[in-house]
């Protein structure tokens, strides 16, 4: 019995990505293709997400010009293809702030958004630092935090302390406090209903970038595989790894069960379909009674 | 639930470091994100006159980016919790004494004519966030607080419409600092 399908979406991408900025650690090995993408959780009589992407209006131009990133498209497009309507979201889970996950809430005109009451109170704090701190603002945009303003005044925007269980049923979510950002969260799926779930999916945000950060070369160490976090932490990679660690032991170690969403080889490990925009499409898992929206 | 304890959970969730730390007052100073120099900024824009501006201009925008960000997380966190406490905390202080000292060098701006317009909404987004500032006192003797809350959204979105109009990247002045963030590609 599973209650969710699982879908991850990618609506944009950059072609050429240093590799450093994924894994810790990996200078001078060259580029990755780097997908940007979202999650849909569909199941239980709800529709949600996992980050909700950019705004291009905002920021493509921008990020088209300087950073090469390219071919995005709104969610309307994305969610069209699998038969999903942005208004149809009740409910989306933010990982983090980052423009490129909290950057485009105006399109989900109908859900209600969870993030980390400390991912908003340190942004407060990092703000009053003096300028030469100002490393610690990087990749947010105080206009996501303003949209937040009227989301609050909506009553559409919760601000979680740490764990919570069944936001939806069988949905909880963890907090990875001072690892990728301050107030950084993951997603879990007990798609059996199960408190102690045998068929649980991690999403895991930027926690983890690739397969690598679970799975990464240990030969130096004399191991075949060590978690190896990635790159960017305004938190520490310390805290990164505690929380594959917590992400891992969630999936009993099934390394396929944690879900990164800027790997682009994902498509290799399950069901995906590339569509008529030139984004892919990867089920991670169908709930009972769902149709494929990748094959057939 | 007393100012005090409310300072406390502010405390508790921002956790290691506050901005009067002295631990952080003692950091050496780093070297700033690269940002285009007068020489391009003038190949830029156009003339010598347009680059100073640009130049003195970039401290302002950032420390209006900062109070916009920083008043939308306190508003946030006011308006969720139902704890009005939270905007009279230290960062209030340091939002007003950034917002300050803004007003200061904007009056001291040399705008030639091309930037008036540009001025006029530095201006704008300043005098949009003064409102908000000036509102955070006298909440506790409000008594319809949502329609204060309504105003004080209003009020902050104007600021930040104006000063992302008054946005270049020739300039410099730019809203998110992209530099190390997830999408640099290192190109």
């Amino acid at each position: 019995m599973s209650d969710y399908s699982i879908w991850v979406c990618e609506y944009s991408y950059v072609k050429d990505y240093h590799k450093s900025g994924v894994l810790y650690g990996a200078h001078n090995q060259g580029y990755v293709k780097l997908p940007y993408c979202y999650v849909v959780i569909k199941g239980r009589d709800h529709i949600a997400m996992v980050d909700v992407g950019y705004n291009d209006k905002e920021y493509g131009k921008h990020l088209g010009d300087k950073f090469g990133v390219e071919n995005w498209r709104s969610p309307k497009t994305v969610l069209g293809a699998i038969g999903i309507k942005p208004e149809e979201v009740d409910t989306c889970f933010i990982t983090h702030a980052h423009f490129d996950h909290f950057g485009n809430v105006e399109d989900f005109p109908n859900a209600k958004f969870y993030i980390q009451e400390r991912e908003i109170a340190k942004w407060v704090w990092a703000m009053s630092l003096p300028d030469r701190m100002r490393w610690m603002m990087i990749a947010v945009d105080p206009g996501d935090i303003v949209r937040g303003v009227d989301l609050a005044r909506d009553k559409r925007l919760v601000t979680v302390d740490g764990s919570l269980e069944n936001v939806l049923p069988g949905i909880d979510l963890h907090a990875a406090f001072d690892s990728h950002t301050y107030g950084s969260m993951w997603v879990t799926v007990r798609n059996d209903g199960k408190e102690q779930s045998d068929d649980i999916w991690v999403l895991a945000g930027d926690l983890v970038y690739v397969f690598e950060n679970i799975a990464g070369p240990g030969g130096a160490v004399d191991l075949e595989e060590i978690y190896t976090p990635v790159g960017l932490a305004v938190g520490s990679q310390t805290n990164l790894v505690m929380a594959t660690e917590e992400m891992m032991k969630q999936a009993n170690y099934e390394a396929k069960r944690v879900i990164p969403v800027h790997e682009e080889r994902i498509k290799d490990v399950f069901p995906s379909r590339t569509t008529s925009e030139g984004l892919r499409i990867t089920e991670i898992c169908l709930a009972d009674g769902e149709t494929s929206k990748v094959t057939g | 639930m007393s100012a005090h304890a409310d300072s406390q959970t502010f405390n508790r969730i921002v956790g290691i470091h506050k901005p009067d730390c002295e631990m952080l007052m003692r950091c050496d100073p780093v070297p700033e994100a690269p940002l285009p120099g007068e020489a391009e900024l003038v190949a830029a824009l156009g003339s010598e006159q347009t680059a100073e501006y640009a130049m003195a201009c970039r401290s302002i925008y950032e420390d209006l980016r900062r109070v916009i960000g920083q008043l939308a997380g306190l508003m946030i966190l006011a308006r969720v919790t139902r704890k009005i406490e939270f905007v009279e905390l230290e960062q209030v202080d340091n939002c007003t004494k950034r917002w300050t000292d803004a007003g200061a060098r904007i009056g001291a701006l040399k705008a030639p004519g091309p930037v008036a317009r540009h001025k006029q909404q530095i201006e704008a987004a300043h005098d949009f966030c003064g409102r908000v500032l000036k509102t955070f006192p006298q909440l506790s003797s409000r008594t319809d607080l949502d329609v204060t809350f309504d105003e004080m959204g209003e009020h902050l979105k104007q600021a930040y419409q104006n000063l992302s109009r008054a946005s270049s990247h020739e300039a410099g002045l730019v809203m998110v600092d992209f530099a190390n963030a997830c999408c640099s590609c290192g190109r």
